[in-house]
């Protein structure tokens, strides 16, 4: 008890000593330090939030390997996919506006796209870069893809349930490539096909629920068949055809995502 | 000739290919390049072969760029690889991330080819008796060449009908294992007792098995059921691993690799800490060698096989040299970094290993799922054949057991045990049956009676015992399962390798059909035996390119669990 008492006691003596202090000093100076101080706090406020804001315009570009999404950078960044493209090694990133959003007036906001490599062995990579991911494109082989299609909704699934992707609901945009050419399957029948394979797997993996660490969610609604709409986050579908530079549909979907 | 010669950047965008030479090739070359070679970290070897073409490349780590040289394979050109350095070095000059056209390297290019060729001519001459030789060696097969040449697990998936070619080759093989072939006439002759004295030999029934009829209930008596009630299989657990010690781990391996390589520190001390903090110097080869022994040798006392080792070191040094180091970061460093990118990438399955999924796919085609679990003797095949069944079981899929394992004695009893803890039904025809002949009435009566998956257990055999090896060809081509599930101990070293690559060349050679099929997962066992020395994990994959699909880690129905690589991975490099 006695020590608190001290302690009381000499923290009023402090305080006296800094009101005298505060005192003796011009009046015009304490006002000043006062301003500069509120001012530094308001300007520190202001560009943490511009740059919490800056930070989510990442637009991923993923898929399996095979499926275009080189070929589609590429036109998205320079309108042509210049030679050719080989199997991707390491993801492509570039900040740019959207080549033909050139032509618009008024202020355009940087698009930061990302092509994450679809090989198999290359997952891990997506993992890296799904925590900034503003949107997401995910790119499917529309010529050849009946024999992928397991393939192509495992990974998917493992997307949509991807704890990021969900808490943040990221807008997922399944796009059809090489529609250009005759025999390509056209987006409803990909849809359908998608929602029936992602709906077995809801089935298979719900049984190992507990143990698969990498699907941190399910998605879907318990009892009904799956179905895009389910999905906390907007998912739409879309054709394209990289080759041919016919990008208007994912320019938009990128344009509708990202705001200035 | 040349074909082609391609440069593009590790993103994937070709920049440059020879118009001069403006043959399409056929295939895909240069795709099945990066697949199965450069993407499952083999870019230290020397070439790859491809259907017709031999494949050369080289890298300029620093920029980011691939230069890959396609020639046709009968040819031995010998300036392929002063060609690419050439152009390496003349290309970084006029290269610019901005850029996407070099029209005007194609005169440069012609210039360097018709050097590199007169260069190559002059001393061809010399080194056409070295390189006669080397094609001789190179096609008795050896063990060392058959290991670690990508190109020839290609070439085992992709054959077509090579059986009756194999036949030449395994006769030579078949004299060596003439001495274990010793183990093959108690098939068809029994021993007969040694009669030491004139007294009649009693003649004792060796055959204690008890009478069963159809559905093997024997001796119930003191058989008790599993069930469900062991609990949850730890494949369904999730794994809970530390990840807080990683920091001290790291502040530990510095200072270990700071007294390890004191000489080479001397040398330029001074210079290299001021690299390592402006950052501006590139990679040299002799930089990365002590690094990289340093590392070669710690993956070496985690049991990874030798071989490994080397050559997983061998593409890490391809895959820095010429690099720019970042600052403010040391050389070793920067090393253990790629080594754990390439470990990760190594270990990660190449194809989805849901077996689940597949289970349910089969169901839907009204056909079983069939497993067949081999290996060599003592691994742990039925044990963890129980536990993979016990987990099937668990996750409401309905299983059967084949005991295709004729041959060791109280094989089948055992897995009548299994089945009956478990109360699952169980195929058996006895000792001294075709182990083919078996698994294909299995497969008929799985089929029948509507179970979900067929778990094949087949006897041990030694990969280099050539009838046995024919015989599980033979059961594997005839009945074609789903899964070919190898079996390997965590203990095991060196001889990982030889398992393995022995195996999938055995399967390759003697099938007969259209379709080989390889070994499409492994199976770890004994993995609670071992500590930290979880290398041959490591070994298995790289050299048969299967993922792990189960890890065993005890003895008893639970102790199954999935392969966690992250985990792996720092243990490796701890």
């Amino acid at each position: 008890m006695e020590n608190l008492e001290d302690l009381k006691i000499m923290a009023e003596q402090w305080s006296n000593r800094g009101i005298e202090y505060l005192q003796k000093i011009p009046q015009d100076q304490l006002y000043a330090a006062v301003g500069v101080l509120l001012f530094t706090t308001v300007l520190l406020f202001l560009s943490i939030r511009l740059v919490r804001r800056t930070k989510s315009n990442t637009v991923l570009l993923s898929g399996l390997s095979g499926s275009g999404k080189t070929v589609l950078f590429y036109q998205l960044r320079d309108g042509s996919s210049h030679q050719g493209t080989v199997t991707s090694m390491e993801p492509n990133e570039g900040t740019f506006d959207l080549h033909s959003e050139n032509a618009k007036k008024g202020k355009v906001k940087l698009v930061h796209l990302v092509d994450v490599p679809g090989h198999s062995r290359l997952r891990p990579k997506l993992e890296e870069f799904l925590p900034q991911a503003a949107a997401i494109v995910f790119v499917v082989d529309a010529l050849e893809f009946l024999p992928n299609c397991r393939a192509a909704s495992e990974y998917l699934y493992d997307i949509l349930t991807n704890a990021n992707v969900v808490k943040k609901k990221v807008p997922v945009l399944l796009c059809c490539n090489k529609t250009d050419k005759l025999t390509a399957h056209t987006k409803e029948f990909i849809r359908k096909q998608m929602e029936k394979e992602i709906e077995k797997l809801r089935a298979s993996r719900s049984a190992v629920s507990t143990a698969d660490i990498a699907n941190d969610f399910t998605i879907g609604i318990e009892g009904e068949v799956f179905s895009f709409s389910h999905c906390c986050n907007k998912v739409t579908v879309a054709e394209a055809s990289g080759l041919d530079g016919e990008t208007v549909q994912i320019q938009d979907f990128i344009r509708e995502h990202i705001k200035p | 000739m040349l074909e082609q010669l391609l440069i593009f950047t590790r993103g994937g965008l070709i920049l440059w290919t020879c118009k001069e030479l403006g043959k399409a090739l056929k295939g895909s070359p240069i795709d099945t390049l990066i697949r199965s070679c450069l993407l499952e970290e083999r870019s230290g070897e020397v070439s790859f072969n491809y259907e017709a073409y031999t494949l050369k490349w080289t890298f300029h780590n620093d920029l980011g760029l691939v230069f890959v040289a396609v020639y046709q394979r009968i040819l031995h050109l010998l300036y392929v690889d002063d060609l690419l350095s050439m152009v390496k070095e003349s290309f970084s000059e006029i290269y610019d991330p901005k850029r996407m056209s070099y029209d005007d390297f194609d005169e440069t290019f012609r210039q360097l080819r018709m050097e590199a060729e007169a260069r190559g001519m002059t001393n061809g001459n010399h080194k056409m008796e070295d390189d006669d030789s080397d094609k001789t060696n190179g096609k008795e097969n050896t063990a060392d060449n058959v290991v670690l040449d990508p190109s020839k697990l290609m070439k085992l998936r992709s054959k077509g009908v090579r059986g009756r070619g194999g036949v030449r080759k395994t006769d030579s093989i078949g004299n060596k294992s003439s001495k274990v072939a010793a183990a093959e006439p108690p098939k068809k002759a029994t021993k007969k007792n040694r009669v030491w004295d004139d007294a009649a030999p009693k003649q004792v029934k060796l055959d204690f098995t008890d009478s069963v009829d159809e559905n093997g209930n024997g001796n119930h008596d003191h058989v008790d059921i599993a069930a469900a009630d062991q609990g949850e299989s730890m494949m369904d657990k999730e794994e809970v691993f530390s990840s807080d010690d990683e920091s001290e781990d790291d502040d530990d391996d510095e200072l270990r690799s700071d007294e390890k390589k004191p000489e080479a520190k001397k040398k330029g001390w001074f210079s290299s800490v001021f690299q390592s903090i402006t950052g501006k110097a590139n990679l040299e080869r002799t930089d990365l060698e002590p690094a990289l022994k340093a590392l070669k040798e710690r993956l070496m006392t985690k049991n990874v096989a030798e071989e490994i080792a080397e050559k997983l070191c061998e593409s890490v040094e391809a895959s820095l040299e010429g690099k720019k180091l970042a600052s403010f970061t040391r050389i070793s460093s920067t090393v253990q970094g790629a080594m754990e990118d390439a470990l990760i990438r190594i270990l990660t399955p190449r194809r989805s290993i849901d077996i689940m999924r597949d289970v349910h796919a089969a169901k839907e085609q009204r056909r079983p799922y069939v497993v067949v679990f081999v290996g060599v003797n003592g691994v742990g095949k039925s044990t963890n054949l129980a536990k993979v069944a016990y987990w099937l079981q668990q996750h409401k899929v309905s299983v059967m057991m084949a005991a295709c394992d004729t041959f060791r004695s109280g094989a089948v009893e055992q897995l009548r045990t299994h089945a009956r803890r478990l109360q699952i039904p169980i195929f058996e025809k006895g000792y001294e049956k075709d182990p083919a002949v078996v698994a294909k009435e299995a497969i008929q009566e799985a089929t029948r009676n509507g179970s979900d998956v067929v778990l094949v257990d087949t006897a041990g055999r030694m990969q280099d015992n050539e009838p046995l090896m024919r015989a599980l060809s033979k059961l594997i081509n005839l009945n074609k399962p789903d899964l070919v599930l190898f079996v390997g101990e965590a203990l095991v070293g060196n001889d990982a390798v030889d398992q393995l690559s022995k195996f999938n060349q055995k399967l390759s050679d003697l099938s007969n059909s259209g379709t080989t099929r390889l070994i499409d997962g492994i199976l770890l066992t004994k993995f609670d035996t071992i500590d930290d020395k979880v290398g041959a994990a490591l070994s298995m994959v790289y050299i048969s390119g299967a993922p792990v699909m189960f890890v065993g880690c005890g003895q008893s129905y639970t102790d199954l669990k999935k392969l966690n690589v992250k985990a792996i991975v720092k243990t490796l490099l701890k």
